[in-house]
């Protein structure tokens, strides 16, 4: 019976077929033209990057060819070191953001009422309603050598002389980071602690769980894919993000994508393409890690 | 250790001490009145239901016995001594959440034995004591299952387990069964009620189904607008309500307003929608002219489909207009409104043949004169 009734529907709907009307054809492109654009602009040039960079430099473009040489010329100069520098400041960056960070999140879950949460959360985006540019660039009055931070400290007597390791040097960028992505920490924690269920904060008070045990056994594992997908994305973004170094940095402090734009304006393309190609398998490397330690898809589904 | 031990002592002492006593409680969120003046006693061993509308405050109770909320005013006792300055973990309470309160990343076993091991507990004493209370809920073949693997019974079985575990001599439940199936609540009742029966502990349980309380209590109070309005055995309860609130929540009682006709004698008189209704005063204090009301379980009134017109008045009947019949499988509700516009219900067992009055004819519904009572708050 069943089968008889299918065939009747089947059969029907090649007569529907005949002239479907142009809406529904174009119905499966609106799912794949993002993947469609995805592919020409995304996963190609990330191709391309890793091919130019094995290919040969010439005076204003290159041409191709097989070469290690941009990468020969990556390892075996400072641009490692400073590569690696930036990498142990983005984890600085990424420690400091969480101790300031997370507890905020926590913070809003625990003791905000729920109607009020969102609002809270949203104090957070505003500061991105400003061009990443100005924000940056409105830190240098602050921590420059007679700023707001110096002649504050000098007035009250704390200091005798201005402190001028806080720009254009290491310590300068890693601010420059904490304050650009503090609030992902905050987002991915506030998202993170969804997977917290309800009640759990109580039934610690009802066996008596204190403080420490509570962040340790309860909410680190069950936050840590949120923490983690947080973390890598400011580590990633310490290490490429141009800009930071750019106006806070200075002699050494650079870091990843610093050493790539400075590459093409010296217009060794391979090299800005290799440098690139790194940073590109560093954060596979990072994501793959994470994937095996937490199950990263675990952050779009909070409660099982 | 001596802290236990002083502990210990002090139950010996205060073995007559009931095992919750709540004394002129009360709470207040700003303006907000949760819980007023709550005097009320649980006996050592007892199944007690705290039942009510949601937002009644019965949680609210619940909540400040167990030390999750610190009220207004009054205090609660436990095993007669005063517990207003402790947190949760320092009393002898513990706790059974409505939902989702299990620790998602830990398996079964250590759920429950988490409390064990954050108390200290030697690891083979905490393994030994957690399979007991396992076995004691029947989930010990699921003892290394995440709670995501479990249905919603076997999770708020593995709540007990953690709490009955703990070793402490009051339960809490905070609607520990209303995130379950009609089906599954039924069963996890019995369960609840063997569960309390065998470990001898005494059981505070919230719920706002009836039928869940009468299944589990040994005594039930009702909660309603932040007071506690009546408590008794479950079967005074519903046969025997005293308050009008009780009547109208438990049950499917009839609840008619009216006004005495005549306060002399046990037995009096009072008008409800132009019939004169007698009833048993019960020594309640009562004058001519005085509102009461009146209530009768739907189940104990009979419908006269015959010339229901016609009968004599006698004081333990009404007329009224037939509106419809509501099929309900083992009952048939019928629907019937008096001339002042108050609904009336008869419920009777099984479907008869008899034609149904039509709309609008009038029947006549009577009961037995005890079936009926009076109710002046």
């Amino acid at each position: 019976m069943a089968v008889q009734s299918t065939e009747t529907v089947g059969g029907a709907r090649p007569v529907d077929r005949t002239t479907p009307p142009w809406r529904e054809r174009l119905v499966p492109w609106v799912f794949r033209a993002p993947l469609i654009f995805m592919v020409i602009f995304f996963a190609l040039p990330m191709a391309m990057t890793v091919v130019f960079s094995v290919f040969e430099r010439t005076m204003f473009w290159m041409e191709p060819g097989f070469t290690l040489f941009s990468y020969e010329n990556f390892f075996f100069s400072a641009r490692l070191t400073n590569f690696l520098n930036s990498m142990k400041y983005s984890l600085i960056s990424v420690a400091i953001c969480f101790v300031f960070g997370f507890p905020i999140a926590v913070f809003v879950r625990k003791s905000i009422p729920q109607v009020a949460q969102h609002r809270v959360v949203l104090l957070f985006i505003l500061p991105f309603m400003v061009s990443e540019i100005i924000r940056v660039f409105a830190l240098r009055p602050v921590l420059q050598r007679n700023g707001l931070v110096n002649t504050t400290l000098m007035d009250l007597g704390i200091i005798d002389e201005p402190i001028t390791a806080l720009l254009y040097t290491h310590t300068g960028v890693v601010i420059g980071e904490v304050l650009s992505f503090l609030p992902f920490i905050v987002f991915s924690g506030f998202l993170a602690m969804e997977a917290v269920p309800k009640y759990i904060f109580e039934v610690c008070d009802d066996l008596g769980v204190g403080p420490w045990r509570r962040f340790k056994d309860v909410i680190l594992p069950l936050a840590a894919p949120g923490i983690f997908a947080g973390s890598v994305f400011i580590f990633v973004n310490g290490l490429g993000v141009a800009l930071l170094p750019n106006i806070l940095g200075g002699a050494g402090a650079v870091n990843a994508g610093l050493i790539a734009t400075q590459a093409i304006t010296a217009l060794d393309f391979p090299l800005a393409m290799a440098v690139s190609a790194i940073m590109m398998a560093t954060l596979m490397t990072l994501l793959w890690i994470g994937h095996r330690l937490f199950d990263l898809t675990k952050i779009l589904t909070p409660l099982s | 250790m001596t802290q236990i031990e002083t502990q210990g002592t002090q139950q010996m002492t205060d073995s007559q001490a009931p095992a919750v006593e709540v004394r002129n409680l009360a709470k207040h969120y700003g303006d907000f009145v949760a819980l007023q003046n709550v005097n009320v006693s649980i006996g050592a061993g007892e199944y007690f239901v705290l039942l009510g509308p949601s937002g009644g405050g019965k949680t609210t109770l619940l909540r400040t016995i167990g030390g999750f909320q610190k009220p207004t005013h009054g205090e609660v006792l436990l095993h007669g001594r005063s517990v207003g300055h402790l947190p949760p973990d320092k009393r002898p309470t513990s706790m059974v959440f409505q939902a989702y309160a299990l620790f998602p990343h830990m398996s079964v076993e250590q759920n429950v034995g988490y409390g064990l091991k954050v108390a200290g507990l030697p690891r083979a004493q905490v393994a030994e004591k957690v399979a007991a209370a396992l076995e004691q809920v029947g989930l010990t073949p699921f003892a290394a299952r995440r709670p995501h693997e479990l249905s919603g019974g076997q999770q708020q079985r593995v709540q007990l387990a953690r709490a009955i575990v703990l070793d402490r001599d009051i339960l809490l439940l905070d609607e520990p069964l209303a995130a379950l199936d009609a089906q599954l609540r039924k069963d996890m009742c019995l369960e609840l009620k063997h569960l309390q029966e065998k470990v001898g502990i005494t059981f505070i349980h919230v719920t706002h189904n009836q039928e869940e309380a009468m299944t589990v209590a040994d005594r039930i109070a009702l909660i309603a607008n932040g007071e506690l309005v009546e408590f008794g055995r479950a079967r005074d309860i519903y046969r025997a309500p005293e308050k009008t609130f009780t009547a109208s929540f438990v049950g499917e009682n009839n609840v008619l307003k009216g006004r005495v006709a005549e306060a002399a004698g046990s037995e009096i008189i009072v008008d409800v929608a132009g019939s004169r209704l007698q009833v048993d005063k019960r020594g309640l204090a009562v004058s001519d002219g005085q509102e009461v009301t009146l209530s009768i379980r739907s189940e104990c009134v009979a419908l006269d489909r015959v010339n229901g017109a016609e009968t004599p008045a006698d004081g333990f009947s009404i007329t009224g207009a037939y509106d419809e019949s509501v099929y309900l499988g083992l009952t048939t509700s019928h629907l019937v409104h008096l001339p002042d516009g108050t609904e009336m219900v008869s419920r009777e067992i099984a479907d008869s043949d008899e034609r149904l009055p039509e709309a609008g004819s009038r029947v006549r519904l009577s009961w037995k004169p005890s079936d009926i009572r009076l109710h002046v708050e």
